[in-house]
């Protein structure tokens, strides 16, 4: 639970610029929702790569994987496992 | 021939075929020409002949509706972006007069939009319970399309003269520039574009390049027009997606800005991709690296049309023939039909060959003027030609190269950003003394934003309140990505910065 609490503090401060935890669920796309861009995607990606100890290949940046809350921490996950 | 009357026409010959591809669902020319009989009943006696009719989506089919249906009633288009902030977009459509709205339901910014904005109708893509309970008059389009109507409605006659569209450049607060494109300009201008690039009715392009800007403007437009189909994806966030996309479809054309192009060079494995049906690529929105197009050119067999252009020329107004990439490297190439392109000097004398000056172009595609503000427009519009504000010269055999901008615009990826509105923000701030905007050379965007602070308190909490202040405030794409602490701002005598020293 504490994965989810970084990604979603890390979400909401700096992309929905709030600590309203009902402004963000964990199933948004981010995309879709247009709560980041493309150049956002990268500020994600070094966020989870430096809290998390993980290296996102470039063939991994795909919505599967990055896309939302629920995404993130499953492929954190995966990576970890 | 009018992009409407086009659009009629070739909705009815291509009824069966794909106009969209978007989000996994194929939208056929009569089920497009459907939705816009239906939206256009919609406006029949809502919608006053030169009524702005401001369009707040992302790329999809019922954007191209939205612009078909509001032209059908005399309307005028102003497309937004979308990624703007709702104090941005409230400024564009005051400053505009925009009376009616299509928006999608769950943009973030369209409740406080709702709040601070007079529309006499606001018209929603998708469901959102709680923005349509909110203020009347809203309608949901997916009712509009549901509904049944009588015959279609007439058009209307349109005068080829008349506004068609309003694309606001960049400036949102204070001073925006709101380009002003009659039917005339944009249809001359796609009829250029569509002789000079081989487009035919069954291409399948796919496009990433908004539509409220004149790049994706004019995919859109040669293309529907054409009878092609439009595969959309909105977004360069996930790269192998587009490019899965490119494969899946089987695209045959795609279009896309410097930073589109270096982030498959960059982030992709291109080569694993089987783009074999891609026939033709497009890039314009600022010079790309010719060594980049080479490596695209190793990876992706396909014509690759360097093109220049400027949006108070409805889009287009130079294009490099790709046989003579090689020959011609790092040339924007020869004016499009209907284009004529000059080499000025400051005194409005044409340049010698090789001289350098201000590009200047005229034909049907320039602007009718900036919307509401004589001044700028005195500045551009002279004698007959639109003053591009870039530089550059012509070759021997008329080849045009640019080698730069007299204006300080920043260019980002396919954004151009006026300085100013990021040094208001920051202005703003207590603490901060003075502050200067550039652009910084980027591999990937182009440029990207540095911003210089002079100031006497701590830097690092400032810093922090600063990117607050400019991520509450600006669009994502505004945001500075380089703050630099100076002493002072480098100044002329008189004391105006001198911006490329820093």
């Amino acid at each position: 639970m504490e994965a989810e609490k970084k990604i979603r503090d890390f979400i909401l401060e700096n992309y929905l610029f709030t600590d309203d935890q009902s402004e963000l669920n964990n199933g948004d796309s981010f995309l879709e929702q247009g709560i980041i861009d493309s150049t956002g995607i990268m500020e994600v990606i070094y966020f989870i790569e430096e809290q998390f100890s993980i290296a996102v290949e470039d063939e991994e940046m795909i919505p599967d994987n990055l896309d939302s809350v629920n995404n993130l921490m499953k492929f954190i996950s995966s990576k970890q496992g | 021939m009018l992009l409407l009357d086009r659009f009629i026409a070739v909705s009815k010959e291509r009824e069966s075929h794909p106009s969209f591809i978007h989000k996994g669902e194929t939208i056929s020319y009569g089920l497009l020409a459907d939705w816009f009989n239906k939206l256009s009943y919609y406006f029949l006696d809502k919608i006053d002949k030169g009524d702005k009719v401001a369009i707040l989506l992302d790329n999809c089919p019922e954007y191209a509706v939205g612009v078909y249906a509001s032209w059908q009633a005399g309307g005028v288009v102003v497309g937004l972006n979308t990624s703007l902030k709702a104090d941005d977009l409230t400024g564009l459509i005051n400053h505009c007069g925009a009376k009616w709205l299509i928006a999608d339901a769950s943009n973030r910014q369209l409740s406080k939009l709702l709040e601070a904005c007079d529309f006499n109708g606001v018209i929603l893509l998708g469901d959102n319970g709680s923005v349509l309970e909110q203020i009347p008059p809203l309608v949901s389009l997916k009712d509009i399309f549901n509904s049944q109507i009588g015959q279609p409605p007439k058009s209307i006659s349109i005068d080829q003269d008349s506004l068609a569209a309003i694309i606001y450049t960049s400036g949102t607060t204070g001073n925006p520039k709101g380009v002003m494109l009659s039917h005339n300009n944009l249809a001359s201008n796609i009829t250029s574009i569509q002789s000079y690039l081989p487009l035919r009715s069954d291409d399948k392009t796919l496009c990433i390049l908004p539509f409220f800007y004149s790049y994706g403007n004019s995919i859109l437009h040669s293309n529907i027009t054409a009878g092609a189909c439009l595969v959309l994806e909105n977004s360069l966030m996930y790269p192998h997606k587009v490019l899965g996309a490119m494969v899946e479809h089987k695209v045959t054309a795609f279009s896309g800005v410097p930073s589109s192009y270096y982030l498959f060079l960059s982030r992709t494995k291109l080569a694993e991709y089987d783009l074999s049906s891609l026939r033709y690529c497009t890039q314009a929105g600022g010079a790309m690296d010719p060594v980049k197009i080479d490596a695209w050119r190793e990876q992706v067999d396909a014509d690759f049309y360097v093109m220049y252009g400027q949006t108070e020329a409805s889009a287009r107004l130079s294009y490099l023939p790709p046989d003579q990439l090689k020959n011609k490297s790092a040339s924007v190439g020869i004016s499009i039909p209907g284009v004529e392109l000059s080499v000025r000097l400051p005194s409005g004398d044409p340049c010698k060959r090789g001289e350098k000056g201000e590009v200047c172009a005229r034909g049907n595609n320039v602007m009718l003027s900036y919307f509401n503000a004589p001044d700028e427009t005195a500045k551009v519009l002279k004698n007959g030609w639109l003053y591009t504000g870039d530089l550059g010269y012509f070759d021997e055999d008329e080849f045009l190269y640019l080698v730069g901008r007299n204006k300080e615009m920043i260019k980002s990826g396919a954004h151009r950003i006026n300085p100013r509105e990021i040094e208001e923000t920051i202005a703003s701030l207590e603490g901060v003394d003075e502050v200067a905007v550039v652009g910084k050379d980027d591999e990937l965007l182009g440029q990207v934003i540095r911003a210089c602070i002079v100031t006497s308190l701590d830097e690092t909490t400032l810093k922090k309140t600063i990117m607050q202040k400019c991520r509450q405030n600006l669009a994502t794409y505004k945001i500075p990505k380089e703050l630099l602490f100076l002493k002072e701002l480098p100044k002329t005598a008189s004391g105006k910065i001198k911006k490329h020293l820093i």
